[in-house]
C-alpha cells in the first residue's frame, strides 16, 4: 500500500522538482531590493565627502574666470530668485531641487567640463555634491565659502595692513586687479572709462598671476 | 536499465543545482553597509531644510548630540551629554551599533561640529542609510580663554549684496575726480 502511494507519488517527481525550481526562481525576485543601492559603496562616499580635497578657492576661481579658462563650468545651485538678483560671470543656474532633472544631467554628468558648484556659503553646494558624488558623477568641485567668501576676497578685498609680509601684499594686488576685472571701481583710476580700466586689469591680472606662480613655485 | 539511466542523470543533474546553490551562498557578501534612500529622496529631504535645530531646542530627553569632531576638540570641551563620533569613523562597526541603537530607541540624532559645514557629509551619509530622523545643530563652536563658546548661526545666509557694492564703488570713484 505504503509502496503503490510511494510510486504514485514517485511518477510526478520531475513535475515536483520543476515546480521548486520555479517557486525559487520566484523567490529570487522576492529578495531584498538593491534598488536603492544606486551610486557607490558608502564607505567610499563617506572618504570622499570628509576629504577637502572638492574644495577650489576664491583666488583660484578668480583666476580662471580672468585667464578665460575654458574648461569649467560654474554651476550656481541656490534659487532663481538669488541667481538672477547677482550671479557669477557665466554660471548656469541648477538650483537644489533640480539637481537630478533630465536636463540638469546633461552637464553634470559629463567628462568634457570640471564643475565648480557655488552657493552663498558652501553648505547647499557641498549637498549636491555629496548627492553627485554617490552617483559617480566626474570632475565635481565646490567654490569653498561661496558668494560670501567671494565678496570678501575678490570684490572686497581687505587691504593689508603695513607689518603683513610681501606675500599679502601680491595677494591683495591681485585681488584688487581681479575686483576691476569684475566691475569694481577704485578712485584712483576714475579719469579712465569703465571699458578702458577693464582693459588694463586684465592685462595687470595676467602679470600678477605669472608672478604669483612663481611664488608657489618656489614654495 | 533506462530508468536507472534516467535516475543517473537526475541525480548528477540535482547535485549540480546543489553545487551551484552552494557556490552562490559562500561568495554572497552581504554589503555591510547599504542604501536605504535613494538619491531623490534624499534630494527631496536635503531641498525640505527641515533638518535644522538651533541651540535653545536641544534640551529634549528625545535628542541624542553626537560631536563629530576628533577626540582631541571633544575633550577639550562639547556640549552637555554629547556622544563623541568622529566624522571619519563613522561607519566603524561599533558607531554602526550605537546608530542602530538610537534608531531602535527611536531617537534623534542631533549632528555638530566646529561648524555646520562639517556635519553635512556625515548628515548626508546617515541619511541615505536610513538614519532618517537625524538632525544638524546649527551652531559654530569656537574657544575662547579655554572655554568653549557656542554661537547660533544662519545656514547659506546672504550676507552681501555685491551689485550694490559695485554700483556704489563705481558712483564713488567718479565723485572724486
Amino acid at each position: 500500500m505504503i509502496n503503490r502511494n510511494l510510486a504514485k507519488v514517485l511518477s510526478f517527481r520531475y513535475k515536483i522538482i520543476a515546480l521548486v525550481l520555479v517557486l525559487l526562481a520566484a523567490g529570487l525576485v522576492l529578495l531584498p531590493k538593491y534598488e536603492k543601492h544606486e551610486g557607490i559603496n558608502p564607505k567610499d562616499l563617506l572618504s570622499n565627502a570628509i576629504s577637502p580635497e572638492r574644495y577650489i578657492s576664491t583666488d583660484e576661481l578668480a583666476d580662471k574666470i580672468v585667464n578665460q579658462d575654458p574648461s569649467f563650468l560654474l554651476i550656481d545651485v541656490r534659487d532663481e530668485k538669488s541667481f538672477k538678483k547677482h550671479a557669477l560671470p557665466d554660471a548656469i543656474n541648477i538650483p537644489l531641487e533640480k539637481l537630478l532633472d533630465e536636463e540638469s544631467e546633461g552637464y553634470l554628468n559629463q567628462d568634457e567640463y570640471d564643475i565648480i558648484l557655488y552657493s552663498n556659503d558652501n553648505f547647499y553646494a557641498d549637498q549636491a555634491w555629496i548627492i553627485c558624488n554617490r552617483l559617480a558623477y566626474k570632475n565635481h568641485r565646490v567654490l569653498k565659502g561661496g558668494v560670501n567668501k567671494w565678496f570678501t576676497t575678490i570684490i572686497n578685498p581687505k587691504i593689508p595692513t603695513e607689518n603683513m609680509p610681501k606675500v599679502a601684499f601680491d595677494l591683495y594686488s591681485f585681488r584688487k586687479a581681479a575686483s576691476m576685472y569684475f566691475g569694481v571701481a577704485y578712485p584712483e583710476q576714475a579719469q579712465a572709462t569703465q571699458n578702458t580700466t577693464k582693459k588694463t586689469t586684465k592685462k595687470r591680472v595676467t602679470l600678477k598671476k605669472k608672478k604669483k606662480m612663481a611664488a608657489e613655485g618656489g614654495c | 536499465m533506462k530508468e536507472l539511466e534516467k535516475t543517473q542523470r537526475l541525480s548528477i543533474a540535482s547535485v549540480l543545482v546543489i553545487l551551484v546553490v552552494l557556490i552562490g551562498l559562500i561568495s554572497y557578501k552581504k554589503p555591510k553597509h547599504i542604501y536605504d534612500i535613494n538619491s531623490k529622496n534624499t534630494l527631496e529631504k536635503v531641498v525640505s531644510k527641515d533638518y535644522f535645530i538651533g541651540l535653545d531646542e536641544i534640551d529634549n530627553p528625545n535628542y541624542i548630540l553626537i560631536d563629530i569632531r576628533n577626540q582631541n576638540e571633544f575633550d577639550k570641551g562639547s556640549l552637555k551629554n554629547a556622544i563623541n563620533i568622529y566624522a571619519p569613523e563613522l561607519l566603524n562597526k561599533s558607531n554602526s551599533k550605537v546608530f542602530k541603537k538610537i534608531k531602535k530607541s527611536n531617537k534623534t540624532i542631533i549632528l555638530y561640529g566646529a561648524k555646520p559645514d562639517e556635519t553635512i557629509a556625515p548628515f548626508m551619509l546617515l541619511h541615505q542609510l536610513g538614519y532618517e530622523n537625524c538632525k544638524i545643530l546649527t551652531v559654530e563652536i569656537s574657544y575662547f580663554e579655554n572655554k568653549l563658546i557656542t554661537k547660533n548661526c544662519l545656514i547659506e545666509n546672504s550676507k552681501f549684496d555685491i551689485n550694490a557694492f559695485i554700483k556704489e564703488s563705481v558712483k564713488k570713484a567718479s565723485l572724486k575726480p
